[in-house]
């Protein structure tokens, strides 16, 4: 007797199918179906009204792939149910893991005077915007109560290279701090290399730091977007690139890029430079609604449908490069093709539900405010504290996590349940960033058709999926983002 | 600003359907929603920019379908989903006996 039953015993005993919970969006050519955990199919329209017909067969090509990925069941079955609730508990595994990543704010100040600057920089003649050792010592008192086992201390400004020996100062502490904890440690400094100095990749080198930069493009674009005093951003930025490379790896440094309304038509001159700079990522990014990217209009130069056709137009240019041999990965599609592909988390705060404030990021200002995301600092340097949750000098762990500044965004903005979202086939690839819909509409959660969160979202993850459907190469290449 | 009436038969669609799928499309149109005995009539305002008046009334009736459809989806699956995700939280920690 053969150990293994006939391929007969496997095949369904009736056309009796019971659907699983499973949510759909229509797009060009095809129906979207997603199931509870993001687990997508792509059906015909024709195929799409056997099922809301109750029509399925016994068995069908369509019937194989819509049980494969449990969006029906025969009613006997079980293990459906078992692997969308083991599904389910791997997608939010990391909840109780909160707070991985902790920004110190080390300085206000910085030399470049950007008109799109979000975090509404300071003058560098003066060290009234610089963290004191104390405030930093306070906050890494809170760092360390998070529960994550995984702490990465970011470091940003203004520019945090102008503060240089307080960030050597918390780097030792920490450090010390962590020798008996034992908690998975990094560090990264988000510089726009400008003060680079042998000194500074000497300290990166001996304590494992990664570095985080600023590139828009070549030169010319670059300088525009980013003056300061000899005009000289661009020249610095990629010398600091080389020479972090050569110093400490090609790894250890990454660049982001803004975009402008001079940015619009060039994304390939864009992408060419990150090549040349022999990046192998580049996130093209947007514009957020935050300080003096709002005062100077610079957000508002652009709209969300016109940075779509800027995305879609890089992204191909990307693809072309791939094909060609150019290993360049766009950042932001890698993260929601690791959403939709594989059922790893990205700790990725703006698409994640429930949102990253506060249980994926917290950010210690320079005076000691602790804010629920860098986004919510922004805010604040705005004159709006509604997402300030105390200060390290006065409140406690307990105080912060649990303070209504916190939990109310994040109740209310939980995706799931939130208007348009709960019925989104795109919602277990998105995120809910209370803070966005805050800074734009006055609540956390906004009114989706009008949101440009949503829109710019809705039309990255069409794209991807459309590309998929129909693109031998996209699809090979986007299976590759998403295991990195 | 223009209005356009439609009614629906209140046994095969329900309010909740027909106010999300408003929601929607709120972006391009508002609706007043009447229940008249067995029917739901649905007042759509469009403004100007909200272009070509026949096709969004289309997209209005279409959406009202998906929704119609969404209902029946979530009604057909809300115990199994239930148990989902029961059987997904339970032993995890995060659900404190006690208090069940």
């Amino acid at each position: 007797m053969s150990k293994f039953q006939a391929p007969e015993a496997f095949s369904p005993s009736s056309a009796s199918w019971k659907l699983l919970p499973f949510r759909f969006e229509r797009l060009n050519s095809h129906v979207l179906l997603t199931n509870m955990v993001g687990e997508r199919v792509a059906v015909s329209e024709s195929d799409f009204a056997q099922i809301a017909d109750d029509g399925l067969p016994a068995d069908s090509e369509l019937v194989r792939r819509l049980r494969a990925a449990q969006i029906i069941m025969q009613p006997d079955e079980k293990a459906p149910l078992e692997l969308l609730a083991l599904k389910t508990r791997t997608r939010y595994r990391t909840l109780p893991e909160s707070t991985g990543l902790h920004i110190f704010v080390v300085s206000l100040r910085c030399e470049h005077a950007c008109p799109y600057c979000q975090v509404s920089r300071q003058s560098s003649d003066t060290d009234r915007f610089d963290m004191s050792t104390e405030t930093a010592r306070r906050a890494l008192d809170l760092t360390f109560r998070s529960p994550s086992q995984s702490l990465k201390i970011e470091f940003q400004g203004g520019e945090p290279l102008l503060n240089f020996p307080l960030i050597r100062e918390i780097v030792v502490e920490a450090e010390r701090r962590n020798a008996q904890l034992g908690r998975d440690l990094s560090f990264v400094i988000a510089t726009n290399l400008a003060l680079l100095t042998d000194e500074v990749l000497d300290f990166c080198a001996d304590h494992d730091i990664y570095i985080s930069t600023s590139l828009d493009g070549p030169a010319e674009l670059h300088n525009k977007n980013r003056p300061r005093p000899g005009r000289d951003s661009w020249e610095r930025a990629v010398d600091g690139i080389r020479r972090v490379r050569e110093a400490l790896g090609a790894d250890r440094v990454a660049a982001l890029m803004t975009t402008t309304a001079r940015s619009l038509d060039r994304v390939s001159d864009i992408v060419d430079c990150y090549v040349e700079q022999g990046l192998t990522e580049i996130f093209l990014r947007p514009l957020s609604p935050y300080g003096f990217a709002v005062k100077t209009k610079a957000y508002s130069a652009y709209g969300t449908d016109r940075w779509l056709a800027f995305y879609e137009e890089g992204l191909n240019y990307i693809l072309e490069l791939n094909r060609k041999g150019v290993g360049l990965t766009e950042r932001f599609a890698a993260i929601i093709l690791k959403k939709m592909l594989t059922n790893e988390v990205p700790r990725y705060v703006d698409l994640v539900s429930p949102s990253g404030i506060g249980i994926g990021a917290l950010v210690y200002n320079y005076d000691g405010d602790v804010y629920a995301s860098d986004e919510g600092r922004m805010l604040a340097e705005m004159g709006d504290e509604t997402f300030r949750l105390g200060n390290v000098h006065t409140a406690s762990y307990a105080d912060i996590m649990l303070s209504d500044s916190l939990l109310q965004p994040l109740e209310e903005s939980f995706a799931a349940s939130a208007p348009m979202c709960s019925d989104c086939a795109f919602e277990p690839y998105c995120g809910s960033d209370p803070v966005y819909h805050y800074a734009t509409t006055g609540d956390f959660v906004g009114r989706k058709p009008l949101s440009g969160f949503c829109r710019r979202n809705m039309g990255v993850f069409k794209l991807l999926i459309d590309k998929y459907e129909t693109d031998p190469h996209a699809r090979a290449v986007f299976l590759d983002w998403a295991g990195r | 600003m223009t209005e356009h009436q439609l009614t629906f038969d209140a046994s095969m669609h329900s309010a909740d359907a027909i106010q999300r799928a408003a929601y929607r499309l709120s972006d391009r149109l508002s609706c007043d929603l009447v229940a008249e005995g067995d029917t739901l009539r649905c007042t759509l305002h469009l403004p100007p920019e909200s272009g070509d008046v026949p096709s969004v009334v289309a997209d209005f009736r279409n959406e009202v379908l998906d929704q119609t459809l969404r209902e029946r989806i979530r009604n057909e699956t809300q115990e199994v989903r239930n148990l989902i995700l029961a059987l997904a939280f339970s032993n995890t920690g995060l659900v404190d006996a006690s208090e069940s």
